[in-house]
Parts: C-alpha cells; structure tokens; sequence
C-alpha cells in the first residue's frame, strides 16, 4: 500500500502566473510521456517482473513517478491560479475551462485525454524495461523542450530536478536490462 | 553558494551527532567478503554526493548528473523556518529514494546500506523537530495526538506559501 508524505518531493513555490506555461506542462501531466503514463505502466509492469530486483525497481521508481505526478500537478495549479477567463481563453486554455473550469485535468496541451493506451505493458521483461528506457529518454527530451519555453526561475528549478530524474531512472532501467541480458533470462516463463 | 554551505554544515553537524564517523572499508575488509559478482556486491566505496548536494543536483550518483543549460544547481531558497526544516527533510528524503533505487540492483552494497539508514535516522530526527512545530507530515506521526486533530493543517504541499 502507499503512505502519503504530506510534502513535495521537491519544493515548488511559482509566484507568477503563466497560462502558456500551465499548457504547456499538461504534456507532462496527462501526454503519452507523462509522469502519470510512467506511474502507472512501472506499476503494472512489476507484477511480471522476472526477480527480486525488477520487482523492488519497477515497485520504488513507480511510486516516485507518483511524486513527480504530484510536483507537476502543483506546477499547473500555481501557474494557473487566479487566471481570468480571458487570460485563459487567450492562452487557448478556453476549451479547457468550458469543461473542467481552472480543476485539474490529465490531457496533453493540446486537449487530447490521458489514456490507458500510454501504459504499455507486455508482459515480456525485455520489451518492457526496453519501452521504459525510452519512455525516459522521451520524458527527458520534453523536459528540455520545457526548458526553453520560460525564463522563471520558480519554473526551471523543479523542471531540471525532474529532467534529471529520468537520466538516473534511464540509468537504472538500463542497469536492470543488461544484468537480465548477461544472466540469459528467458523473456518468457 | 552560500545557502549550500550553511546546509551541508547543518546537516554534517546533526550527522555528526548521531553518527559517529566509522570506517565502513575496514568493517568490510574484515569480513574478508570477496568481491565476485559485480552485480551482487555494488561498486565497492561508490563515491556519491553529500544530501543536499545530490538533492538540488536531482542525483546522488556523480557520474548520472548530466545537467542540461545550466552551469550551476538551483539553490533552495527557504522563506521561513518551517520552509528551512522542510529543506533538510527534503535533502535526505531525496537521498533515501535515490539509494533505495542503486541498492533495489546492488543489495549486497554494504557501504551504502550503512549510508541509507544514516539517512534515515536523520531524517526521522528532523521530521519529528518539524512536526512538533508544523504539525505531522505522516499519518503515523506523534503530532496527531493533538487536540484538534492536525492532520488538515494548512498548509497542503500544492499551496502556494
Ligand atoms: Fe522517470
């Protein structure tokens, strides 16, 4: 089960609002590299995870991924609070606020819904540790696009932080993958 | 880099006190244990960051920092006392999530299991200085037998402070 720790697992205190910038963050919220897609598929990945390691990994990085759901939903909320309507209609923010009001929602920034189809669990050790160092690599590249759409500092600390994260998850996954490769584990039972 | 300093001395300091230093190479060499299978012992005496280091770096492991358009971390930049405490949680807290994930692969890491719980006895140190103060960051926390109950205390981690 979860324990909740009533604190971030990085600090986020963004003083000045940016409707883009809300938008543009809902790639990493509710798109198919987001950190909610990444929860969710390390945590369903594990219950076919050949030993102890896989399963303690995919387990502990899941639940991490949790916390990055969690900082990057924070990130929205700041950015967005107190927005007018107009303000968010000129950030083509209008749709969003017809249906969901200035609530949380998971979608891209161009509106399309989270879905389960950004999982992506096979049940094959090697496809999926494979699918999810490129899952990394496809979070760390939106990060650094991330970067180079603002200035404000209360943005760029907690987006590099995460950024960073997934180098050290791409790492340990990649780790996890050729220790299963040298061992010649079967790809299936 | 002045607020880097003031926390590595701080969080050294408490350290320190719980902690003496010992020499984790020598306890292992006396157990003569061999090293075969890389895998299975971890990279003997691994060097990694100080917590909040590691933590402002976004990792503990030196050789997996690969920055992106900036030359030098972001600095935490409490605003109060609670946000001060917080920040020494945060650091070891960080720490434990990322040698949690190098030990899930690497169990027989001696050196960084004595590392890990090191943490781990300092962050439950700060965290019960700061829930006698802020009130309880965990359900199991000594700070609910407070009357009224503590636990929606504001405020919650996605308030702007
Ligand atoms: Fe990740």
């Amino acid at each position: 089960m979860f324990l909740y720790e009533k604190k971030l697992e990085y600090p986020i205190n963004i003083r000045k609002k940016d409707l883009n910038m809300a938008k543009n963050l809902l790639a990493q919220y509710g798109g198919c590299d987001s950190e909610l897609a990444a929860s969710l598929r390390y945590l369903n990945q594990r219950y076919t995870m050949p030993d102890a390691k896989g399963m303690a990994l995919l387990t502990d990085i899941g639940t991490e991924e949790l916390a990055h759901v969690e900082m990057i939903s924070t990130m929205i909320a700041q950015l967005m609070e107190g927005a007018t309507i107009e303000e968010l209609s000129k950030a083509g923010l209008n749709g969003h606020y017809t249906m969901h009001d200035r609530g949380l929602f998971p979608t891209d920034p161009n509106g399309v819904p989270f879905t389960t189809a950004y999982i992506e669990t096979t049940g094959d050790w090697r496809a999926d540790l494979e699918s999810d160092m490129a899952a990394e690599q496809r979070a760390r590249a939106t990060y650094e696009h991330l970067m180079n759409e603002t200035n404000d500092p209360d943005v760029l600390a907690p987006l590099a932080f995460l950024r960073q994260r997934e180098n050290v998850h791409y790492a340990r996954f990649k780790e996890l993958r050729d220790y299963y490769m040298n061992k010649n584990q079967p790809n299936v039972d | 880099m002045n607020n880097y300093y003031n926390y590595q001395n701080y969080l050294n300091q408490a350290a320190k006190k719980m902690n003496p230093p010992t020499d984790n190479m020598n306890s292992l060499k006396n157990e003569g244990i061999v090293n075969q299978n890389q895998m299975n012992m971890g990279q003997m005496n691994k060097k990694i960051y100080e917590p909040y280091e590691g933590f402002i770096k976004g990792s503990m492991f030196p050789e997996l920092y690969k920055p992106y358009k900036i030359a030098n971390p972001y600095e935490i930049k409490p605003m109060n006392e609670q946000a001060e405490l917080l920040t020494y949680i945060d650091a070891l807290g960080f720490a434990m999530i990322d040698l949690n994930l190098y030990l899930d692969l690497y169990p027989n890491d001696r050196n960084m299991i004595e590392r890990y719980n090191q943490y781990r006895m300092q962050k439950e140190e700060f965290m019960k200085q700061y829930e006698s103060k802020f009130g309880p960051l965990v359900t199991t926390s000594d700070a609910l037998k407070n009357y009224p109950w503590a636990w929606d205390n504001r405020p919650w981690p996605w308030e702007n402070k």
